[in-house]
């Protein structure tokens, strides 16, 4: 391993002989490999390094933030001087307390699989095949588009405070779509599988779930507008909380009471049934980390526990302005980080706590309802309002999934939506940097389309 | 940069990519941020590298550099040929790509004021104006944002027919939120300005005043209600037929996706798929929009496209592959985020053409329905043929006239039937705001628009 480590100390130093109070360094080096399919077909490779640094530089609180591709000094000079100006023209900010001190970075096992390391175009190829071909085992599959992307990556991060660490991640990616047609009838199955680990099973599961509802999809109705009780599958589930929770206990939108959770710490915010847990140490998980994007140590936390809202999501600034400690919940972006992203809140994985139901009996318990398996759509946090567009989704008939549903919506109030989460399933899944299990809600307002 | 390019071409073929390509870029850029009247971030990047494919017998190798030396672009050149010889091992779908014409250009975009040579306190004021004008507006403004990014990127791109075509690009966008909060109900209000082209846009009365337009549309959806659920005949303004456009039709209308399978257009060239007022286009060639440009990342000339006239299906937005393997003239429409992505089929400026209805007219004849106002945000899944946009605020029309005020509207609709429930276009067509549109993790910068626009039985959704 290259020690970018010291590369990272180096430019703290240059940085502040300009004249700075605090500053920190990252340095990251990542390379991703990728295999597309189209229409069952091998159609491209890539192959993208993505070296660079970046400076954060602060002045009288005000912060300026430099970037530049690749690692040559002289690109890096500049960039420090860029950063130094920029924090010099902005507006002082007394809310700024400081960066991280220095701290032994933890041990957090599941961050980088070797295997992924060693994977070669071939393999990759072969892998994007292999999930195409396990999404395409139903004949009524006319198309399969997919991916198969492996990240490696090293990250050293430095500041003003003395921290110096650096860690290696890996990811392993893929997502399918399988098009289904019979007759004039056409719809599609997606799903997607995330990890830090080389998992070629993984690649088999995702084919075939997303071929198993793009094949159920095809016989469809129409569901009338009304209050019904929705299964949530972990896909649909995982987008939801992953904005509604992780972007709606974000401390700087609750100090800028920009969020429905701003004055609920300690009070109820959902049924008994919701605890979730805030966790960059889960091994394997794709948002894990031994210290965050500014240094501070990986640390467990209770988000929700039993309905109550037990804590917000920290960065060093807006836990400076609240006088409490860092939740260790700054992001560098994605699980391979990288150098262009101005450090933000972010949660790293939640964990959802699981219940004591299967999926199936879910269903089975549900007499009439929907099945909401993917939306894209995102809540407004400043009202905790949240009405989108079901884009996969079926109605459950007597106790069974029914046909596909289209063209209709899902609104709620994300309170009361939590608070009548009745069942929540026994078995989870990882989904959009979410490890949640299914979820059901009693009612929910549908809008549908006959 | 043209040497190493031409270079870096030659050397793939030699190697055996039938086809390859390589843009070039040096970049750099500011965006600056300001959060209740302090700046959060002032941000400055600078980017250089390069991205080569090489393509050999239907399958595509990509690979980048950040090191820009005849060396390091050799072997860039040799990983992107390796890795297409592995692509195309297992390739089921064989093409050629046969050869093209050589396009020889220089653009430079028109730029008053290049943003690199505007001190950055000056931008700063721009985004501190528009953040004070937030919060002076009322004092249920509570709490605000303004955003200014510039880009200028300078790029060479050159392929094996001989293209070799330098681009110089700018651009400026200002955005500005603005969230008012009254008796427990937060809203919030957004407006944007943005061009190619260098900071004299900022400069217009127009830009100075979206902190203002923002706060306004927050305090207006204070006395707003949650919208009702169901199935409404709209009215859609101006950005919001711009949405559709772009998310109901454009997207179906890439040519990728119709030729993965996954648009519901796949086999509907030359046939009906709306009313006969509909006319749908893509023109890059718009100056001064957010979308505009005149050669693609392909180096290909962008022209005016008609994806719909009258109704009927016309075309489909391309690149050099899949005008390739359709065998039509490719559009001009391949597009990459910067050089480590590789060029994909991408909108640029997306309209509905005028009617010759009057809005009032539209108004008036419509005895219940919802006026439906702005555009947040939007997404397609061509292959369901279900797209979602959400509104910024929408009224209840009742007897031609308008009434109560409603948030959190949110209208989905399927591809196939929307635009034949299309009953009357307005006359009253514009481009509206900038925006960024998302496709393959790459994001674009683009225009939408169109007239104001009545559709019946749009799906509604909402929490009551």
């Amino acid at each position: 391993m290259t020690d970018f480590k010291e590369l990272a100390a180096k430019v703290v130093e240059i940085a502040l002989k300009m004249g700075l109070s605090d500053c920190d360094v990252v340095v990251t080096n990542s390379t991703y490999m990728s295999a597309e399919i189209e229409k069952g077909s091998m159609k491209q490779t890539s192959l993208v390094s993505d070296p660079g640094v970046s400076i954060r530089a602060f002045w009288r609180g005000s912060q300026g933030f430099s970037t530049c591709t690749g690692m040559d000094m002289k690109s890096i000079r500049k960039a420090a001087r860029l950063a130094v100006s920029q924090a010099k023209a902005g507006t002082p900010d007394s809310d700024f307390k400081g960066l991280p001190d220095k701290a032994r970075p933890s041990r957090v096992a599941g961050l980088y699989d070797p295997k992924l390391v060693r994977l070669q175009p071939d393999d990759v190829v072969g892998l994007a095949i292999r999930l195409a071909e396990s999404a395409s085992t139903s004949k009524f599959i006319t198309s399969v588009n997919a991916g198969v992307g492996v990240g490696v990556g090293q990250v050293a991060l430095a500041n003003s405070s003395g921290f110096a660490g650096q860690q290696r991640f890996t990811t392993f990616e893929m997502t399918a779509e399988a098009v289904a047609r019979s007759g004039s009838e056409m719809f599609s199955g997606m799903d997607g599988g995330w990890s830090r680990r080389y998992d070629p099973s993984l690649v088999d599961r995702v084919g075939m779930n997303a071929m198993d509802y793009g094949t159920k999809g095809l016989r469809h109705g129409k569901l009338k507008t009304g209050d019904y009780p929705v299964v949530l599958d972990p896909l649909s589930a995982g987008f939801i909380l992953l904005s509604a929770i992780g972007g709606g206990a974000n401390a700087e939108s609750v100090q800028r009471k920009r969020t429905y959770l701003a004055g609920m710490l300690g009070k109820s915010i959902g049924s008994e049934a919701l605890t979730v847990t805030d966790d960059p140490t889960i091994e394997w998980a794709t948002g894990s980390y031994s210290f965050d994007g500014e240094g501070v140590l990986a640390r467990r936390k209770k988000i929700v526990d039993k309905g109550v809202l037990r804590s917000y999501l920290y960065d060093s600034y807006t836990a400076g302005k609240d006088s409490v400690e860092s939740t260790g919940n700054s992001s560098r972006g994605g699980a391979l980080w990288s150098f262009r992203q101005l450090p933000s809140i972010s949660p790293s994985n939640l964990l959802v706590k699981t219940g004591d139901s299967s999926l199936e009996e879910m269903i089975s318990d549900t007499k009439s309802g929907v099945f909401l398996r993917v939306t894209y759509d995102y809540p407004n946090l400043a009202t905790g309002e949240f009405s989108g567009l079901m884009m996969e989704s079926f109605e459950i008939v007597h106790g069974e999934l029914g046909p596909s549903i289209r063209q209709s919506t899902i609104g709620a109030n994300l309170l009361d939506m939590f608070s009548k989460i009745d069942l929540v399933g026994k078995k989870s899944r990882d989904a959009f940097g979410v490890r949640t299990p299914a979820i059901r809600v009693s009612k929910v307002r549908i809008g549908g389309s006959s | 940069m043209e040497d190493l390019a031409q270079t870096a071409v030659e050397h793939a073929r030699k190697l055996g990519a039938e086809f390859s390509d390589i843009r070039i870029e040096s970049a750099s850029g500011t965006s600056i941020v300001i959060m209740d009247g302090k700046t959060k971030t002032m941000t400055s990047q600078q980017e250089s590298g390069c991205g080569l494919r090489a393509f050999i017998d239907g399958s595509w190798g990509f690979a980048t550099t950040n090191v820009l030396t005849k060396s390091s672009i050799r072997n860039t050149s040799e990983a992107a040929v390796k890795i297409a010889k592995a692509a195309r091992a297992r390739a089921r779908i064989k093409f050629t790509i046969p050869a093209g014409k050589a396009v020889r250009a220089t653009e430079v975009y028109r730029c008053k004021e290049p943003p690199s040579s505007v001190p950055v306190e000056e931008k700063l004021s721009f985004c501190l104006e528009n953040d004070r004008s937030m919060k002076g507006l009322d004092s249920r403004v509570t709490s605000t944002n303004t955003r200014y990014d510039d880009f200028e990127i300078d790029r060479v791109v050159a392929n094996s027919f001989g293209t070799l075509v330098n681009t110089k690009e700018r651009w400026t966008l200002g955005m500005c939120s603005a969230y008012a909060s009254s008796e427990g109900v937060i809203q919030r209000g957004h407006a944007s300005v943005g061009s190619v082209g260098g900071f004299e846009l900022m400069r217009r009365d127009q830009s100075i005043s979206i902190g203002r337009e923002a706060a306004s549309q927050a305090l207006r959806l204070l006395d707003s209600k949650p919208v009702p659920a169901g199935k409404f005949t709209c009215i859609l303004d101006n950005k919001m037929t711009g949405m559709l456009a772009h998310e109901a039709f454009g997207h179906a209308c890439e040519a990728d996706g119709v030729l993965a399978g996954a648009s519901v257009l796949e086999g509907k060239l030359g046939k009906r798929v709306g009313v006969e007022e509909i006319s749908l286009y893509d023109d890059p060639t718009v100056e001064d929009t957010f979308g505009y440009f005149s050669i693609d990342w392909e180096g290909v000339r962008a022209k005016k496209q008609a994806l719909i006239e009258n109704g009927i299906l016309k075309g489909f937005m391309h690149n050099i592959e899949s005008s390739s393997r359709m065998q039509t003239p490719p559009t001009g429409s391949a597009r990459s985020q910067a050089y480590n992505s590789p060029p994909i089929i991408r909108m640029s400026n997306t309209y509905i053409g005028a009617g010759d209805w009057k809005k009032q007219e539209l108004m008036e004849d419509t005895k219940r329905g919802l006026l439906i106002q702005g555009s947040q945000y939007g997404y397609v899944e061509p292959a369901k043929g279900q797209f979602m946009f959400k509104c910024d605020e929408a009224f209840e029309i009742k007897g031609g006239e308008l009434g109560q005020r409603y948030r959190d509207a949110s209208l989905s609709g399927l591809i196939l039937e929307v635009l034949e429930n299309v009953q009357g276009l307005a006359d009253d067509f514009v481009l509206t705001d900038p925006g960024y549109c998302g496709k393959f993790g790459q994001s674009a910068r683009t225009t939408d628009g169109g007239p104001h626009m009545r559709v019946a039985n749009m799906v509604i959704g909402g929490l009551v």
